[in-house]
């Protein structure tokens, strides 16, 4: 089977530390005032003394029907048969039309380069055989990243074990970002 | 998300859809109002050509990176509107520099012959059309593409085009009234100004069926119309747009058409009323790039 790469964001594990946007910041030479990778809070929940907060780590979701792609009009936005969604630079014009088609607002546009910027699923880590920046970093364990055809790999066992849900199913994206909120006591072998 | 799209792009998008407008204005003047309708046609002619390349300018400068921009005439994207849009107004830029020679002043035409030229008009006369209203409506297409609440009305290609039309109308009617040397005849106006009225009507009522359309579909797009008719941008939506950019100046043109305006009132009253509709049509464009890029999906 084709491989499809994307994440599993455990948000029951994550303490809202922002390491991972740290990890990508220094990883991918973000510029400051902008990010590839977020931690979103949902707000205090629920009556005294009975709260909760909930926090929703994300980036851009390598979606299966990526409208970022589909309204670039030089091709530098691309799907890769592996699922990866990238910019390529040398194509890029900076019309930031694909910045106003992602429903996730998961891309801006860099200054530095005045390309469109976004989630590069660490391709240059994945291809030396590391974790993406972001998963490595995780302290609570709460990003994984890999192919989500795999049986075998992390991400689909946990998928296989745990509900989960994805964001905006509605728009038709298709997000490979699968959110699992229960908790997950313990991360499965897998590669 | 924050604004990613500012004004450049609403110049943009206004520009092109003005100069679409004032282009079938030219074209249909000649075609069915021949030598009666020369000035409008003339009028017509002659400005198509500055406010597409005005917005073609400021559509470059907003690029993140111009220089690149040859990128975009390297490849056709069906999939893009601003692929295909680029291309057609590439060609539709090009034609009307061209017609703008053919509808100079003789003394001015100082290659080809005076037949030629004429046969070149009608030509263009003919093609221009469907161009301009390619150009105007791709300015619709190209928001709609990004799926974004509000950009995603399936109407808003044709709220554009009607929109385009009626400030392009509007637009010869400013100038050709203003123009001291071939100023328009009081026929060629009414015809116009009669065109223009029933646009503007047009345009209303594809306005009602987008919000309404809108606010009967997901909450998201509801909320999102929500901000036009009472939130942040109502202000924008019933004074300029409604009131001054449609309520007015139909109401003007109306009198107009009448005969109901004194005649030492009459030059105002043109020129404001054509003025208001261009005004109205260029925040018709702002609040819908702003309102669309400020609502998201829920
Ligand atoms: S999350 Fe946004 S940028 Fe990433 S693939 Fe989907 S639409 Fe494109
Ligand atoms: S900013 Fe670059 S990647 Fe995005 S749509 Fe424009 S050309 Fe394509
Ligand atoms: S995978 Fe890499 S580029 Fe993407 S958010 Fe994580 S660290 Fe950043």
């Amino acid at each position: 089977m084709t491989i499809r790469m994307g994440f599993v964001i455990i948000t029951s594990r994550c303490i809202d530390c922002d390491a991972c946007m740290v990890a990508c910041r220094s990883e991918n030479d973000v510029p400051l005032g902008h990010t590839r990778n977020w931690v979103k809070s949902s707000g205090v929940q629920g009556q005294f003394p009975k709260v909760s907060e909930r926090f929703q780590p994300g980036n851009c979701m390598h979606c299966d029907n990526p409208p970022c792609v589909k309204v670039c009009p030089t091709g530098a936005s691309q799907k890769r048969p592996d699922g990866i969604v990238i910019v390529e630079n040398k194509k890029c014009i900076g019309c930031k039309y694909c910045l106003t088609a992602c429903p996730y607002d998961a891309r801006f546009s860099n200054p530095e380069t005045g390309k469109a910027d976004k989630c590069t699923l660490c391709l240059h880590r994945l291809e030396q055989g590391l974790e993406p920046a972001c998963v490595q970093t995780c302290l609570g364990k709460s990003r994984q990243a890999g192919d989500l055809n795999d049986p075998d790999s992390i991400v689909s066992k946990l998928i296989a074990q745990y509900p989960t849900r994805i964001l905006l199913k509605n728009v038709g994206t298709g997000p490979n970002i699968y959110y699992i909120d229960e908790a997950v006591p313990e991360i499965p072998e897998g590669k | 998300m924050e604004l990613t799209w500012g004004l450049m792009i609403v110049i943009y998008l206004f520009a092109a859809g003005l100069s679409a407008g004032a282009m079938i204005t030219s074209n249909l003047s000649y075609l069915y109002g021949g030598q009666d309708f020369q000035r409008v046609s003339r009028v017509g002619a002659l400005i198509t050509p500055f406010p597409i390349s005005l917005g073609l300018g400021v559509l470059v400068l907003d690029l993140g990176s111009p220089f690149n921009f040859y990128q975009l005439f390297l490849t056709l994207e069906l999939s893009s509107p601003m692929s295909y849009g680029s291309w057609l107004i590439l060609i539709f830029s090009i034609f009307s520099i061209i017609n703008f020679y053919l509808w100079l002043p003789k003394k001015f035409q100082i290659v080809g012959q005076t037949l030629q030229l004429e046969k070149g008009k009608k030509l263009l006369a003919k093609i221009m059309p469907f161009l301009s209203v390619g150009v105007a409506s791709y300015t619709g297409l190209l928001l709609n593409a990004a799926v974004r609440p509000i950009w995603n009305a399936p109407l808003l290609p044709i709220l554009f085009l009607v929109s385009a039309f009626s400030t392009g109308v509007a637009a010869v009617i400013l100038i050709a009234t203003l123009s001291p040397w071939e100023r328009a005849r009081h026929k060629e106006l009414h015809v116009l100004t009669m065109a223009d009225v029933g646009l503007i009507i047009l345009e209303c009522l594809l306005i009602l069926f987008i919000i309404v359309m809108g606010r009967f579909s997901s909450d998201s797009e509801s909320v999102a119309f929500g901000s036009l008719l009472y939130g942040h941008y109502a202000w924008i939506f019933w004074l300029l747009i409604v009131g001054f950019g449609l309520m007015l100046p139909l109401l003007l043109e109306f009198m107009e058409l009448k005969n109901k305006i004194p005649v030492k009132w009459t030059w105002p009253v043109t020129i404001s009323s054509s003025f208001l509709v261009i005004f109205g049509g260029f925040f018709v464009r702002y609040i819908i790039t702003y309102a669309g890029q400020t609502s998201s999906w829920f």
